[in-house]
């Protein structure tokens, strides 16, 4: 099943802007971005460190409020829900991947993978979790733990807990700014592959240029702006 | 298994090995001993000694006097409609063999008591011992060597132990109801030849009737109630027996306090740190989908659960701890106890469920507010302080939860500000110290630049910690001296040749012989004759209204006073101003005792006037005596010139002193003279520092608690500090510095803060101690070397093995690693 808005996106940003108060004026980020994704799309933002990527994120992930604008997923305004109704929206419908992968140390690869399902309540938890640790080659490695695992190893396990809910939009900050090059790279691969795979819609944030490039699009943040990167 | 319960079992499994949680489960689970032991002990003291119920009393109202109950208040009674019985107590010595002791003898009549009951071993038919009988304590029995069938001396008489006393009501007011006690039937009174006119004896009637009955008898009584009167009733403020168990259970109570607040402060941080370790992790969960509210339940399950098992664990250990408290108590203790209420059980359980929960609320709703964007800037997760509403509620509440099972409440905060205000300022007083201290051995030392920094860095931490360790080692080493060496220091400072036998109620017709007996065992002693009276002029006019509120509470003024006659001083007493009388006074002197006189304001030719059994005596001040209380010497307030007083019955008393070899002569005294009453102060004093010890080893099993608390928190609160210094650590040595450099530092200012706080705790432990002997003891203060060797050893050895321990050198590989995590 896939999500669409009448006008044919994913996800809509319309003027968009975040401030944060900050110690003697206000730390204006942005004023007015306005964004169009297409389901199966996938998207790199990049800019330099500070420019406000995480945060755009952020709100374009249903995590904080915009200080004006509006986003809307699959044609739903975020702004019109309250935080349990975000919630419940968020995680029928998205996953993340961090940078610095965030799995849960006292539980084992197969375990990390398996919670989202178990959160939602899933019969199959473990069937699927086990499908998709397969998926990123780590049917070898079920039972690790996280510290017994390399970083990439550790990332991989965190990209089968993204699949694994079968999420419409996939969130990626800087999945691969923890990791040396080589073991970027096969991330990037296998993150790309299940994305045609799954018709995820992929929206990352990235520093690096190989993988900017894989992307369908590239928008950078600059000052503010958003400015489309023809490829 | 639901996805729930196995993160609740994982998180917690892995939980476990931290410090926070450690520290937080054994500070829980301390309070939750600590509650029970003293919830069940008090309810077992209370129902058993202290609470005056009809059961308790004997009787719904009690009429004590100092004199024989008329018989008009019987026949009062009667027209009312009440119930009466009749006892006498009194302190005497009785023997079996060649074994003596001082014991509390109860005379009775049947029926008796009107209320309650009394327990024997074995049961008994009658409600009395029949005469020719006694019923006495385990006490006696151990003391005596006694088993039943065998037979003890009452004066002239001799009785035939038939049963043992398990319990009793009617155990009399004060000091005497802790005496080991004897039951004796009123038809053997006259032939044990104790009791004579004027002999000293509680005379009680006890009452029984309807409670409008009671009611209206009190109301008419207390208009008639004679100056030697006093009157008990179920609902009098001040109880009958068990005053002094009262304090000593409030003081044990209050002691716990300390410990209390302890551990609700390391739970406190430790709930603090742990969820601000949890930030991240609820982030995540947030972030993989988890509700909000599922998350709060999952915390509070986490903390439900920890509560279960500390719950069963901490009631158990207060159980126990009860048990063996008891057990100690129970050798000085007039009766067994009775058992608990059965939700006694429970306020431990109660107690912690509190703690956690109210203490566990804030921060834990607090996590469900956590912001998943944070999982990209993966920095420290910082919430708002949101909930400061809740967190005052809930500290409201949890100190009335507190306060409320301490049962003392104004005590209790009084106690609480004054432990927040004293460790404020010692903790700044330390803090000072110590910055004062490193200022010179900066220069000394390779890394005292470092050590000032640092000092002035962690100036919060040091503050905390050294106020809390500087109270409990104060309070530690002020119950540990007080336990067992007051008593001894005082004891110590009593002359050699202070009396240790006191003989009361010797009849006129007496003195003579006992005065040969003593000249012929060569022992010394002074006879004092006795007659009681009352002050009730002064200068001609009512004394009453001459007085302030303060000075009509002075002793001399509330109630009866032993009266004496000489025609010279006291040898034991001192002239302070005017003389004594020379032989045969033309008009009545008398001598005044020199502090109540000037508590009262009198003066040298004050005429003051007496009621001496319905007779009036007005007397004129001679001369103003010195007196040393504690001299046990008969001392006495006012002293009449012989011819005055003479006329008046009256009996006499005598101390004097027995060498240890010289024992058996009070055997022989009372075989002489059985009715005497001879009364051994060595017993007495073993009596009151067995229970001093006792207490000692109660109070001293609290704070040994509050140590480990303290301990905990120290731990906690140098774990955190310590972290910080890891990294500073770590960076120390990236730029330079070696693993054993940066390890000293640490060690260095440790070793400071532990010594000062040892030496602290030193000084104002003897500071309050040296208030005890002057204040309590009224003896000069002694230096205790030994605190002032082992405080400071103590508390330098605790922080250093506890720093050593919980910072390991760091390889220089795990340093950039650490840096890196940063
Ligand atoms: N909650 C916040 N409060 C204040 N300032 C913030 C907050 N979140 C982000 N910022 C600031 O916004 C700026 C952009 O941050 P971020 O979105 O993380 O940038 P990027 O990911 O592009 O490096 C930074 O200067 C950061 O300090
Ligand atoms: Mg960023």
């Amino acid at each position: 099943m896939t999500l669409l808005t009448p006008d044919g996106f994913i996800l809509e940003a319309q003027n968009v802007a975040k401030s944060f108060p900050a110690q003697e004026q206000r730390l204006e980020l942005f004023s007015a971005l306005s964004l169009q994704v297409k389901p199966g799309e996938s998207l790199a933002i990049i800019g330099r460190s500070g420019a406000g990527k995480s945060t755009l994120l952020s709100l374009l992930a249903g995590l904080d409020q915009p200080s004006a604008g509006h986003i809307k997923i699959a044609g739903q305004d975020l702004s019109s829900m309250d935080d349990a109704q975000r919630a419940a929206f968020r995680s029928q419908y998205i996953s993340f991947i961090f940078q610095s992968f965030h799995l849960l140390p006292e539980l084992s690869a197969l375990d990390n993978v398996r919670l989202p399902l178990e959160i939602r309540g899933d019969e199959q938890a473990e069937q699927q979790a086990l499908k998709w640790l397969k998926e990123v080659g780590l049917e070898k490695r079920v039972h690790h733990y996280p510290s017994q695992l390399s970083g990439g190893e550790q990332q991989r396990v965190a990209i089968a807990r993204a699949f694994v809910t079968s999420p419409q939009l996939l969130f990626a900050d800087e999945p691969t700014g923890n990791l040396d090059d080589e073991t970027g790279q096969q991330i990037i691969e296998q993150l790309f592959t299940l994305n045609a795979e799954h018709k995820t819609t992929l929206i990352l944030i990235t520093h690096d240029p190989d993988l900017a490039s894989r992307c369908q699009r590239c928008v950078t943040l600059n000052n503010g702006h958003l400015t489309e990167r023809s490829l | 298994m639901s996805a729930s319960v196995r993160l609740l079992r994982r998180q917690m499994q892995g939980q476990l090995r931290t410090t926070e949680w450690r520290a937080l489960l054994i500070a829980t689970w301390i309070a939750i001993t600590l509650t029970t032991l003293l919830s069940l002990l008090g309810d077992r003291l209370e129902r058993g000694l202290i609470r005056e119920s009809a059961s308790v009393l004997g009787a719904d109202m009690v009429l004590s006097s100092q004199r024989p109950i008329q018989d008009l208040r019987r026949q009062q009674a009667a027209d009312a409609g009440l119930n009466s019985t009749s006892v006498i107590q009194f302190p005497s010595m009785i023997s079996a063999g060649d074994d003596m002791m001082l014991s509390s003898v109860r005379i009775v009549q049947s029926p008796y008591p009107l209320r309650g009951q009394i327990q024997t071993r074995p049961a008994q038919e009658t409600d009395i011992p029949e005469p020719g009988h006694a019923w006495v304590e385990a006490r006696v029995m151990s003391q005596l060597g006694l088993s039943i069938g065998d037979k003890i001396e009452l004066g002239y008489t001799e009785l035939i132990v038939n049963a043992e006393l398990i319990s009793s009501p009617d155990r009399g007011s004060g000091f005497r109801s802790f005496s080991p006690q004897i039951l004796v039937n009123e038809a053997d009174l006259d032939a044990s030849g104790i009791l004579a006119p004027g002999s000293r004896a509680e005379f009680r009637l006890l009452l029984s009737g309807s409670t409008e009955q009671v009611n209206s008898f009190t109301l008419f009584l207390n208009e008639s109630l004679g100056d030697e009167e006093r009157l008990f009733t179920l609902q009098s403020d001040q109880p009958m027996g068990g005053g002094a168990l009262a304090s000593a259970l409030n003081y044990l109570k209050l002691t716990s306090l300390i410990t209390l607040l302890l551990s609700a402060l390391t739970i406190f941080l430790s709930l603090k740190r742990f969820s601000q370790s949890q930030h991240l992790r609820c982030a995540l969960l947030l972030s993989l989908g988890m509700t909000q509210r599922s998350m709060v339940m999952l915390y509070l399950m986490q903390l439900l659960l920890a509560w279960a098992v500390l719950a069963l664990i901490g009631s158990l250990t207060g159980i126990a701890l009860e048990q063996m408290v008891s057990r100690w108590l129970d050798e000085l203790l007039p009766q067994s106890l009775p058992a608990p209420a059965l939700w006694r059980y429970f306020t431990g359980a109660g107690v912690g469920l509190a703690l956690l929960v109210l203490l566990g609320l804030p921060p834990t709703l607090g996590l469900s507010k956590v912001s998943v964007s944070a999982l990209f800037r993966d920095e420290d997760i910082r919430t708002e302080r949101r909930g400061l509403v809740l967190q005052l509620i809930c500290a409201l509440l949890l100190l009335a939860v507190l306060l409320s099972f301490l049962e003392a409440p104004i005590a209790a905060l009084i106690l609480l500000l004054f432990l927040l205000i004293g460790g404020a300022v010692l903790g700044s007083i330390a803090q000072f110290c110590l910055k004062h201290l490193a200022t010179p051995l900066s220069k000394r030392l390779l890394l005292g630049r470092l050590l000032v920094m640092r000092l002035r860095q962690q100036r919060q931490w040091h503050r905390l910690q050294s106020a809390v360790a500087i109270l409990l080692l104060t309070l530690l080493s002020v119950v540990w001296v007080s336990r067992t060496d007051l008593l001894e220091d005082w004891q110590a400072q009593i002359p050699d040749d202070t009396p240790n036998y006191f003989v009361v109620n010797i009849q006129p017709w007496q003195t003579e012989g006992l005065q040969s007996f003593l000249d012929n065992a060569n022992v010394s002693a002074e006879f004092f004759p006795m007659v009681r009276g009352r002050i009730t002029t002064l200068n001609g006019a009512p004394i009453h209204a001459q007085m302030t509120p303060e000075q009509l509470e002075h002793n001399t003024l509330n109630r009866e006073l032993n009266l004496s006659w000489s025609n010279h001083a006291p040898t034991h007493n001192t002239m302070v101003e005017g003389q004594w009388w020379q032989g045969e006074t033309t008009e009545p002197l008398i001598s005044v005792e020199a502090e109540m006189a000037e508590i009262l304001g009198l003066k040298l030719g004050d005429v003051l006037g007496f009621d001496l059994a319905g007779l009036e005596v007005e007397a004129q001040i001679a001369n103003l005596r010195g007196v040393e209380w504690t001299s046990f010497q008969p001392n006495f307030y006012v002293i009449f010139d012989e011819a005055t007083l003479n006329q008046f019955p009256a009996t006499y008393i005598t101390s004097f002193r027995l060498a240890q070899e010289q024992q058996e002569l009070a055997n022989q005294l009372i075989r002489e003279f059985p009715s005497l009453t001879l009364i051994d102060i060595d017993q007495m004093l073993l009596q009151l520092s067995q229970w001093l010890t006792r207490l000692g080893d109660s109070s001293a099993l609290i704070l040994a608690l509050s140590l480990i608390c303290g301990s905990m928190l120290m731990l906690l609160t140098l774990q955190q500090a310590l972290d910080q210094r890891r990294y500073e650590g770590a960076l120390l040595q990236t730029l330079g510095a070696n693993a054993k450099q940066t390890q000293h530092l640490d060690l260095l200012e440790l070793m400071l803060l532990g010594a000062l706080c040892g030496l602290m705790a030193a000084i104002i432990a003897e500071g309050v101690i040296a208030l005890l002997y002057i204040h309590l003891l009224d003896i000069a203060p002694q230096l205790h070397l030994g605190l002032w060797l082992a405080l400071p050893l103590a508390s330098f050895a605790f922080f250093t093995v506890s720093g050593a321990l919980l910072r390991k050198r760091l390889t220089l590989d795990q340093c950039y690693r650490l840096l890196r995590a940063h």
